[in-house]
């Protein structure tokens, strides 16, 4: 391994690589860590070589994930080196390690440019690497103009243009105003004439960045790339290098029909012409081959071409040639060709009207959601979604149902959402629609969200024909045995509502319906229990007259509920009592709900909201994006006109809504205030008001949950616990681990978790500056439904100025979050902020309050301090309150190396030797706030080795209140607390009692005692 | 543009990674680890397509192969054309084959710093710089060169040496 120049990196890439476990991996890691780390802190200047060796170390485990907070500089630094080796390490370790927003990369912007500005071509190409990877906007700003330059020089090698082309193309996305347009338009063309096939590549990259930006300046550009792909197409004088499988450099023609995409027409006729022909020539002349890679490079280029094809909207006899591939593609064996052919097919049903032609492949299709590859099944989903219209949603509905059994578990709620879209979109007659979402939920309950079963809720509400039908289905569903708790609900919803249209059927007299539902009431959950109270208050109503059986069997439950644990349902219990006492005036209090007004379907909504563009979509997804939403309005009759104004979206608050959606409001503001805020847009949350059937269970109780951490929970314990039995949802939320050791161990490092439970983790990166800090949190939604109102809160104390960036209120699933938190220090203390977070998951409301890692320690930095300028300090603070002194008992029993790195871990930096007597500690850090500024704490630690208990401790500050703050603070790291609370001991109250004989009056140590 | 190319054996372990977009050093284990989730479970002779928007964003799409002991992994958007993307991977695989002379997974582990140097002679900050394999060849053995004109060479490890080391 003599002539390997680097064997310590091979060494250590070897032993990595004989770990058998992750633990011993990280052992071998840290360990290497610790040695680089000293390496670089040691005075002695490292080689270059060295240094290199290192930072490829560094890289190397960053690779495997660990987090490495050093050697930034030291990387930065090799930018400089002279030798290739060190340099180039130094700009691959940099672009990896470091990003665009990093302070340090401003240091090296000089040495970056002189690079690029130099005369080595290699080290252009590295500095080039470098900006075009994480150049941000100090770069853009400062060497776009040397870029453009290498870009348009004659002298330059291919190799570095291709570099600046890209390179500008990044710069151009972080500020598109280095680059000016009037003059570039032209440069472009130029360029385009370009001879090396890897520039022309790069340039064409940089065209299509462009022309996303604005078609109207590069209208010029258009004949030049006509002509390449011309060329391509044709195969003429295409260098050897750019064949790849005989294929004419397939990424350029690629990249050119990219670009074409971008332009809204092409106007010029004789252009068109040409391109359409070339486009002909392609479709035309491929075919599936043996040669995979072949296959590939040719089709990828054949489905830009039909990109293509379907953005200029050519002439129909193109499109049908289109449609005909696309047919033929969707039943290949070759699996990407099959993929890229559903996908396409998608693509082109939203640019053009060819639902017929495509109708004809539908048995294909639905045999590929049955393929063994999830990729391909998505795809077949889509398009069975997409091309479903009014003829043929019954049998692609059905065949999704029945599809629904069988599907992955990741697809089906997407499957659920799509198949209630369509079923409401495309329904041919009501009742239909009833038994699809009926089926829906029984066979997907866990997928079907609320606004699915509400919807039905409001069409049968709002459709007379179609009540009794529902009523009867919705009976036939209870009858089973087994059910869905949503099914519980819509079918006691529509019992309540509707159940009377049948009392003439058998079976269906209101005891039997009464029966029914009652069966189930002991196993739902106070959601549930919720609307059949509500049931049954309307089960009497429409029993006129009363039958006394079923009136004392109701109002048995009624008192039964009354002192139900839970506020909603108790005061539903109570008031439903009374109403139902009342005899005949029940009928207009209890009434059938009015219709709902119109509204666009909440559903709808939601999936237009989701197709959100992206920065980069090229054009023809952009313009089937439009056409998509607009064929979503346009079909859907029902909803078209449903779009109504906020103001209209309130009838809860109209005088005359009969009194039980009074009585239902007024629940709702008794149980939260919070239930206002509901965002009036959405119908789902106005159903919610009115039913009060979603919010104010679990809203109800907003107070302190259990993920409470330590102090406020046992300040009332009693309370706590009171009020955790209340509410049983929130309850069974509970943090996974323990929420005081996450805030335990954050408090010493600087990145870690916050919180975490069955739905969401909350990760933490803290990043501390003298006396401010920037705190951001990772939230992450890691169920597969969107959590919804996620709030965070921060009460910041006296000593702190925080700053809580917004947060979404929604995290979609899967989906992460970040939330940043500014932090100044104000003056010392040891306080601890919290975090007031809550989300909802469904309708289970989950609140934490999480104390933040921004405790003393974090505004300490450790300083080393010579003998002579510690004395100096340690006589200068001679008495209290600036020195104070304090006789710690019951303290934690550790070695001397133990306190020492607790001190550490606390940014107390331990000089060892500094005291003589080996017993004790003397430790100094800097404390910075924006009152005090900077200052200098020391600490002395006196242990009594023959009782490792107590000690005898000394704090001195310039100020008073850091003095005692950080007495405090250390002291409570030092003794037992019991059950981790920071609360002082009543022992360590005891102060002022020296324990320790005075010795000679040379030592130090006796210095130190004596100055007191 | 290309958010992330990603090397990795088939246990899962990671041999390359390189973000164009970047990622916190927590959250590149997390992303790697919900890759591999989705990789591990394809059968053989399915599409060479995941979708990623779960993992990525939406609009993001990953395309893989595998060769051997190894994925390689693409990360894209829709800016992107797909099998092209699968075309760069080859010229990717082809060019380290052409390197190391029959590649296999311990040169890739041994020379993980020659595989950024070559990486960055293909893509080039999430865009595609060079497709052709030779010429990316002719930029890698100019680089080696340099390396060794510089006093202490970065050479390849033999695979005589390599092998010693064993798994």
């Amino acid at each position: 391994m003599a002539h390997s120049g680097m064997r310590g990196l091979s060494v250590f890439i070897s032993d990595i690589r004989n770990c058998r476990n992750k633990e011993l991996e990280r052992i071998r890691v840290d360990k290497e860590l610790g040695h680089i780390r000293t390496r670089f802190k040691s005075e002695k200047g490292l080689s270059f070589y060295e240094k290199k060796k290192y930072v490829w170390k560094v890289l190397y485990i960053y690779m495997l994930g660990y987090d490495v907070d050093f050697g930034h500089m030291e990387t930065l630094s090799l930018i400089s080196a002279p030798k290739y080796g060190e340099k180039q390490v130094g700009y691959i370790a940099t672009s990896c390690l470091l990003n665009e927003n990093c302070d340090f990369l401003r240091i090296v912007i000089n040495s970056v440019r002189n690079d690029i500005i130099g005369r080595n071509e290699t080290f252009q190409c590295l500095a080039l690497t470098l900006v075009g990877n994480i150049g941000g906007r100090d770069f853009a700003e400062s060497l776009a103009p040397d870029v453009q330059k290498l870009l348009i020089s004659s002298s330059c090698r291919p190799i570095v243009r291709k570099k600046a082309a890209l390179c500008l193309l990044r710069l151009y996305r972080k500020n598109p105003d280095i680059i000016n347009i009037d003059g570039w338009s032209d440069t472009m063309a130029q360029l385009l004439d370009e001879r090396d096939f890897g520039v022309l590549t790069s340039v064409m990259s940089l065209l299509v960045s462009l022309v996303s930006n604005n078609t109207d300046a590069y209208w010029n550009c258009i004949p030049k790339c006509v002509k390449i792909l011309e060329r391509l197409a044709r195969n003429q004088d295409i260098p050897q290098d750019y064949t790849y499988y005989g294929i004419p450099c397939p990424w350029l023609q690629v990249k050119i029909m990219r670009a074409l995409q971008y332009f809204p027409t092409i106007e010029d006729p004789n252009t068109l012409k040409s391109l359409l022909e070339v486009l002909q020539r392609i479709m035309m002349g491929t075919d599936v081959v043996k040669n995979i890679n072949k296959n590939n490079a040719s089709h990828a280029v054949l489905f830009e071409a039909l990109a293509l094809a379907m953005h200029l909207d050519a002439e129909k006899d193109i499109m049908s040639q289109c449609v005909a591939l696309l047919g033929k593609f969707i039943a290949v064996r070759e699996p990407n060709i099959r993929y890229l052919g559903l996908e396409n097919m998608t693509r082109i049903l939203l640019v053009t009207d060819v639902h017929d032609v495509i109708k004809k492949h539908q048995t294909q299709i639905i045999t590929n959601l049955k393929d063994p590859d999830i990729s391909i099944r998505r795809r077949a989903l889509d398009l069975l979604y997409g091309m479903c219209d009014v003829t043929n949603a019954k049998d692609i509905v059905e065949e999704l149902l029945q599809y629904l059994n069988e599907a992955d578990f990741a697809m089906r709620e997407e499957l659920a959402l799509k198949v209630a879209i369509l079923a409401e979109k495309f329904a041919p007659d009501l009742s239909w629609y009833v038994d699809v979402v009926l089926q829906l939920i029984d066979k997907a309950g866990d997928f079907v969200s609320d606004d699915i079963w509400h919807r039905v809720v409001q069409f049968v509400t709002n459709n007379e024909d179609l009540q009794p039908y529902a009523a009867a289905k919705a009976k036939e569903y209870l009858n089973k045995h087994v059910l869905h708790e949503t099914m519980v609900k819509v079918s006691a919803y529509l019992l309540g509502e509707h159940g009377h249209l049948l009392s003439r059927r058998p079976g269906c007299s209101p005891k039997e319906i009464f029966a029914i539902i009652n069966e189930k009431l002991p196993t739902v959950s106070t959601e549930t229990i919720a609307i059949i109270l509500s049931t049954y208050a309307k089960i009497l109503t429409h029993t006129q007259p009363p039958e006394p059986e079923l009136q004392d069997q109701i109002w048995s439950i009624f008192k039964k509920y009354e002192g139900y644990i839970n506020v909603e349902i108790q005061q539903r219990a109570v008031e439903y009592l009374a109403l139902s006492k009342k005899g005949v005036s029940l009928t207009d209090i209890l009434a059938e709900m009015p219709k709902f007004p119109e509204r666009k379907s909440a559903l709808l909504k939601k999936t237009e909201d989701t197709e959100s563009d992206t920065a980069e979509q090229s054009a023809l997804r952009l313009r089937t994006q439009q056409k998509a939403s607009d064929a979503l309005v346009v079909t859907d009759q029902r909803t078209a006109n449903g779009e109504i104004k906020a103001g209209q979206l309130s009838p809860v608050k109209l005088p005359n809504q009969n009194m039980n959606v009074n009585s239902e409001e007024q629940t709702t503001t008794n149980g939260a205030l919070d239930t206002v805020d509901l965002d009036p847009t959405l119908s789902t949350d106005l159903i919610g008001d009115l039913l009060a059937i979603e919010g104010p269970p679990s809203i109800s109780v907003p107070t302190e949950q259990t993920p409470v951490s330590g102090l406020d929970q046992e300040t009332d314990l009693i309370g706590a616990l009171a009020l955790s039995t209340v509410d049983e949802q929130s309850n069974s939320i509970k943090p996974i681990g323990d929420i005081e050791e996450w805030f335990q161990a954050l408090c010493i490092k600087d990145s870690g978790v916050l919180y975490e439970d069955i739905y969401i983790q909350i990760g933490l990166k803290a990043d501390w500056r003298a006396h401010q800090g920037r705190i951001i949190l990772f939230i992450g939604n890691k169920s597969t439904s969107s959590l919804t109102s996620v709030q965070a809160l921060v009460l910041p104390p006296s000593y702190l100025k925080m700053d809580l960036s917004l947060l979404p209120s929604t995290i979609p699933p899967r989906a992460q979050v970040q939330c940043c938190l500014d932090v100044i220090n104000i003056c010392p203390s040891r306080d601890t902020s919290v975090l007031d977070f809550s989300y909802r998951y469904g309708s289970v409301m989950i609140e934490a309050k999480l104390r933040l890692p921004v405790v003393l320690n974090k505004f300490l930095q450790p300083i080393s301090i010579s003998p002579d300028d510690f004395f100096s300090q340690w006589k200068s603070l001679s008495e209290p309150p600036l020195k104070v002194q304090e006789v710690v008992k019951g303290v934690k029993t550790l070695s001397l190396p133990e306190m020492a790195r607790l001190l550490s871990s606390v940014q107390l930096r331990v000089t060892p030797g500094l005291d003589t007597n080996p017993n004790n500690l003397v430790a100094s850090s800097t404390f910075h706030s924006e009152s005090i500024h900077a200052m200098l704490c020391l600490l002395r630690i006196e242990t009594d080795p023959s009782d490792r208990t107590q000690i005898r401790m000394t704090v001195a500050s310039g100020d008073p209140t850091l003095t005692f703050e950080l007495k405090e603070f250390i002291k409570e790291k030092l003794i037992i607390i019991p059950n981790a609370r920071p609360v002082p001991s009543p022992t360590s109250l005891q102060t002022q009692n020296p324990v320790l004989p005075a010795a000679s009056n040379d030592d130090p140590g006796a210095m130190l005692a004596g100055l007191l | 543009m290309i958010h992330a190319v990603i090397v990795m054996n088939t246990e899962g372990k990671l041999r390359l990674s390189k973000f164009y977009n970047y990622k916190s050093p927590e959250e590149q284990p997390e992303l790697i680890r919900r890759v591999y989730g989705a990789l591990c479970r394809r059968p053989e002779n399915v599409s060479n397509f995941v979708d990623s928007a779960d993992i990525f964003g939406s609009g993001t799409q990953l395309v893989y192969k595998h060769y051997a002991t190894l994925y390689f992994v693409f990360v894209f958007d829709n800016s992107e054309n797909e099998l092209a993307m699968l075309d760069l991977i080859q010229v990717f695989v082809e060019t380290l084959d052409k390197c190391f002379k029959n590649v296999c997974e311990v040169d890739i582990v041994f020379n993980f710093n020659k595989m950024h140097a070559i990486l960055n002679e293909i893509v080039f900050g999430g865009q595609v710089l060079e497709t052709s394999s030779d010429e990316v060849m002719r930029a890698v053995e100019e680089i080696t060169r340099l390396e060794k004109t510089s006093t202490n060479p970065i050479s390849f490890v033999p695979k005589s040496v390599s092998g010693r080391f064993g798994r």
